[in-house]
């Protein structure tokens, strides 16, 4: 009941947000010039940056990216994780060691570090749905070494089931084995892996943005919209400058929420 | 004996992946856009002297030679040349690690201390858990760069406390969760149906039982400590360790970006080392 809530809370500020740049008349890049930093107004509700762009519409276009972005990567880290995790708990015992190596290698160094090594040596100057492509898949290249152990440990468990024996005995090769009887088995843990990765990604997405090596500018991400809390006139214009924190705040607070009944699941 | 070989085990595992952060450090700086050229070169004055010096320090080598030239340089403690600051890489290190191990120290020891000190009370409680815990769920929501730009404009707190408080909130979620399991342990229940007092409950049976997995926890807070210190420093103008990393992956540094790779690492796998030696100390 309580995951319906959140989820239909989710899909409504989805919704909200798409509707919002469908109808706005202006697009999450226009310049009002007349308006920049302008307080709340029957035009722009939620005011203006410093540009004069419409911080409701950038809001909505960040909270969609933010949000696909981080699915997509967590989609593909979890794809990476289960099959690195799957090719170790199915090798010989050495492959599965270097396997692990390869992912102890990677939580070696701490996570945003890695990250913002990893994101600063690919261009800066590149297009900004190239900087957003490069920011999330970074991310999604980076975010699969915990996974990876977690979904090891599950499948090494499940290799030797008696079920598995059995399909074994009767002749099922190892591709078959693996689609109708480990991933069907792993898909509650592989679900949570998921929920767990939306969640850090997003927060991931936003520290970066933060130190200037997220999305690239005129595209909003929650990461440059934080930027803007750091210009001093606009603070003293109007507070609802403080709306896309809110909402990023209120958006991972519903996704730990996820998490956490995943991982209760599980 | 097998105590030892447990702690060379994991030493010598902690040491190969430290020469792995290093070695992927040098493939991914090598590969960056950027590398093989110097700001100094657009200026016609400089450039010759910046391209002799981008060739007399191996720059425009392959990265397996670069990773020769990075070791060769270690075997006699030379760590480089900082190619920004133009300083030897030890002694720009040495001077920012004293700040940034500070910042760790009492970030680490302030998140510590708030985490117990919240953790025990609440986790004890029959109802409103939740409600109680809700401040914490709000920080672990908060990405540190936020957290930081609100304690600049709110004129609080610094990044001690950022730190403190983003170390908290990750611990909290753990030991709430610990300690909610260990209150309603049989003994324990047993123990207060027969009236001992709180005090005595959480020194003498929870504390000691909880042990090994805070030693855990402390490897976890000192990762996490480590990442928030990039953006933490960056923030708010520490000239740390973490400043001076962001500043090297800028500018395509790589005996800087070298040297920052292994002293995390090393940090990371000590902390592991600790935890494992605490754990199987307990387990002794």
């Amino acid at each position: 009941m309580k995951n319906r809530i959140l989820a239909a809370f989710l899909v409504l500020l989805v919704v909200g947000a798409a509707l919002v740049l469908r109808f706005s008349p202006d697009d999450y890049a226009a310049q009002d010039r007349d308006a920049t930093m302008a307080p709340s107004s029957p035009r722009h509700l939620a005011g203006t940056d410093e540009l004069g762009r419409d911080r409701i519409v950038r809001t909505a276009a960040a909270l969609l990216i933010g949000l696909t972005g981080a699915a997509v990567a967590a989609a593909v880290s979890t794809t990476i994780a289960a099959g690195v995790g799957l090719l170790a708990a199915f090798s010989p015992s050495w492959a599965a060691a270097i396997l692990m190596f390869v992912s102890d290698a990677f939580l070696a160094v701490p996570w945003l570090f890695l990250l913002m090594m990893a994101r600063s040596l690919l261009p800066l100057t590149a297009s900004p749905m190239e900087t957003a492509v490069a920011t999330f898949l970074v991310l999604a290249a980076l975010g699969w070494p915990a996974c990876a152990r977690a979904i090891f440990s599950g499948a090494s468990g499940l290799r030797s089931a008696e079920w598995m024996i059995h399909g074994r005995a009767c002749g099922l090769k190892p591709r078959q084995l693996i689609r109708l009887h480990i991933v069907p088995h792993l898909r509650p843990l592989l679900l949570p892996q998921f929920l767990i990765c939306v969640p850090a990604f997003i927060v991931a997405e936003a520290n970066l943005g933060a130190l200037g090596l997220g999305v690239g500018e005129p595209l909003p991400s929650w990461g440059a919209m934080l930027l803007e809390l750091d210009n001093s006139a606009l603070l003293a214009r109007s507070h609802w400058i403080f709306l896309p924190i809110a909402l990023l705040v209120l958006v991972l607070m519903v996704l730990e929420s996820f998490t956490t009944e995943g991982k209760r699941h599980a | 004996m097998r105590l030892a070989g447990k702690i060379a085990l994991r030493a010598g595992r902690t040491l190969l992946l430290m020469i792995c952060a290093a070695g992927a450090t040098i493939a991914l700086v090598r590969s960056a856009p950027g590398f093989l050229s110097d700001s100094r070169e657009i200026d016609a004055k400089y450039a010759q002297s910046a391209r002799s010096r981008m060739d007399s320090d191996g720059s425009r080598k392959s990265a397996g030679l670069i990773a020769i030239h990075v070791v060769q340089g270690w075997m006699h403690g030379n760590f480089g040349q900082s190619r920004q600051f133009d300083v030897p890489v030890a002694e720009l290190v040495a001077a920012r690690i004293r700040v940034s191990a500070s910042l760790l120290a009492h970030g680490l020891i302030g998140g510590w201390i708030l985490a117990i000190c919240t953790a025990l009370p609440i986790s004890a409680l029959r109802r409103g858990r939740l409600l109680w815990g809700l401040p914490f769920t709000i920080l672990l929501a908060a990405p540190t760069a936020a957290m930081g730009t609100a304690c600049i404009l709110s004129q609080m707190g610094g990044p001690v406390l950022v730190l403190a408080l983003l170390i908290a909130a990750r611990d909290f979620k753990f030991l709430s969760g610990m300690l909610v399991g260990a209150w309603s342990a049989p003994h324990l229940l047993h123990a207060r149906a027969q009236g001992m007092p709180a005090r005595a409950l959480v020194t003498m049976h929870i504390l000691p039982n909880a042990a090994p997995q805070l030693c855990a926890l402390i490897t976890l807070s000192i990762v996490t400590a480590l990442g928030a210190l990039v953006p933490v420093e960056v923030i708010f103008s520490v000239p740390g360790v973490g400043q001076l990393a962001w500043s090297a992956a800028m500018n395509r540094d790589l005996p800087v970006l070298v040297a920052v790779s292994l002293l995390m690492a090393c940090a990371v796998g000590v902390a592991g080392l600790l935890s494992t030696r605490a754990f199987t100390l307990e387990a002794a």
